[in-house]
């Protein structure tokens, strides 16, 4: 008797297991902040689309320079306020002290235990997708202005350089934390992923 | 620019719309706190550059020459116009920084961007005289309208960038400034529509 209430605890237990790491699975994969996804990648892209098609867009410069600042300013304010919170947890900003010194403040949410409050992974997937590849473009089209000597156009392209080169070198900090330094975290990344591949390779064999 | 919410969407998404009217608030009050230059300490403490962004964007834009129709539309003026500004008041930041200021870097940028209020306020009305006419009556009023805005702006920001340096340094400090509003208040004065 005792025997089968173990086996049927045991069952009962396995199966619970298995529905939490269903629900837990599509909770991962699901955004759970459409919007804020898709402003987050709204700003930045048309930004740099208006960059490469002013010339067909408008003869007018100054329209092109002026919409471009413009984006510019909204990815900044957006990203760094609303869509880093909501989308991977991170924060980070200036405080200035009452004797008038000013500290940069960098962090991340803490994860409870519950795990409903992590980040799903695609979002997490969009939000550095964005944030790493959009200041890389601006740099190779600064590299353009300048050897195609089309140097009014630099003054916008410094300014992309710089406002999306600030979010992203600020989220990185929140994420690396400002002790570690990037070799440890590169080294102790690489030793996840090392251990991640052998144990599904055992589970393969296992199986 | 401080977030101060964790929580899930619905009550976060609310916060931050108030949020973004309490900065609209802060950016208000500093342009009233550049008007009426006291020794407060508003303008240093919570620093944002919104509205030395919006000052730059529509000075250079009524810096434009009034041919609309050509293909070189006063692109390059605008652009050299954005490059004075933020590249004079990063220079003026660096050499008070040098000189041994206690001023962060973003702290000084913001005040020198919002001292070029009364600026602005000059363009303005230079440019709605010259509509009247361009004649020596409205070179004159051009004249003392630009030189009153420039002492303005000038007075403003060293009351409130001058109080961080030690005292020998002040005139240091404050001739580079000087010059930055005179650069640009010569621009403004020298403007004619085409």
């Amino acid at each position: 008797m005792l025997r089968q209430g173990s086996s049927d605890d045991i069952e009962d237990v396995s199966l619970f297991d298995a529905d939490d790491e269903v629900s837990r699975r599509s909770k991962k994969s699901k955004i759970r902040h459409p919007v804020a996804s898709f402003f987050h990648l709204f700003f930045r892209v048309s930004a740099i689309v208006v960059y490469l098609l002013c010339e067909l867009l408008t003869s007018s410069f100054i329209a092109c320079m002026v919409t471009i600042i413009l984006l510019l300013s909204c990815d900044f304010w957006a990203v760094k306020n609303v869509t880093g919170r909501l989308m991977v947890g991170l924060r980070w900003w200036n405080q200035v002290d009452d004797d008038g010194r000013s500290h940069w403040k960098f962090e991340s949410r803490k994860v409870s235990a519950q795990g409903h409050k992590t980040s799903s992974e695609s979002e997490s997937r969009i939000f550095w997708l964005g944030l790493i590849t959009c200041p890389i473009i601006w740099v190779i089209f600064a590299f353009s202005a300048l050897f195609s000597f089309k140097v009014k156009w630099l003054a916008v392209v410094m300014m992309g350089v710089v406002l999306q080169g600030a979010n992203l070198y600020g989220y990185i900090r929140c994420k690396v934390g400002s002790r570690k330094n990037l070799t440890s975290m590169a080294t102790s990344y690489l030793g996840k992923q090392f251990l991640r591949q052998t144990m599904a390779k055992e589970d393969q064999t296992a199986s | 620019m401080r977030v101060s919410c964790w929580r899930s969407l619905p009550t976060c998404g609310l916060q931050s719309t108030l949020f973004q009217l309490r900065d609209l608030k802060a950016v208000g009050k500093k342009f009233v706190h550049v008007m009426y230059p006291k020794k407060s300490s508003a303008l240093l403490r919570d620093w944002d550059l919104w509205g030395p962004l919006v000052l730059c964007v529509s000075l250079a834009l009524m810096l434009q020459g009034g041919s609309a129709d050509s293909k070189e539309d006063g692109g390059p003026q605008f652009a050299e116009v954005f490059v004075i500004i933020w590249f004079g008041a990063v220079v003026i930041t660096l050499n008070s920084k040098l000189l041994g200021g206690t001023i962060s870097f973003f702290q000084s940028l913001c005040v020198l961007g919002y001292c070029v209020l009364p600026l602005t306020v000059a363009m303005l009305v230079c440019r709605l005289v010259l509509l009247a006419g361009s004649g020596t009556v409205s070179f004159i009023i051009r004249l003392i309208v630009v030189i009153a805005m420039f002492a303005w702006s000038t007075l403003a920001s060293t009351a409130f960038l001058a109080d961080s340096q030690p005292p020998h340094r002040k005139a240091l400090v404050v001739y580079p400034i000087f010059l930055f509003y005179f650069v640009i208040s010569w621009m403004i004065l020298t403007f004619t529509p085409q």
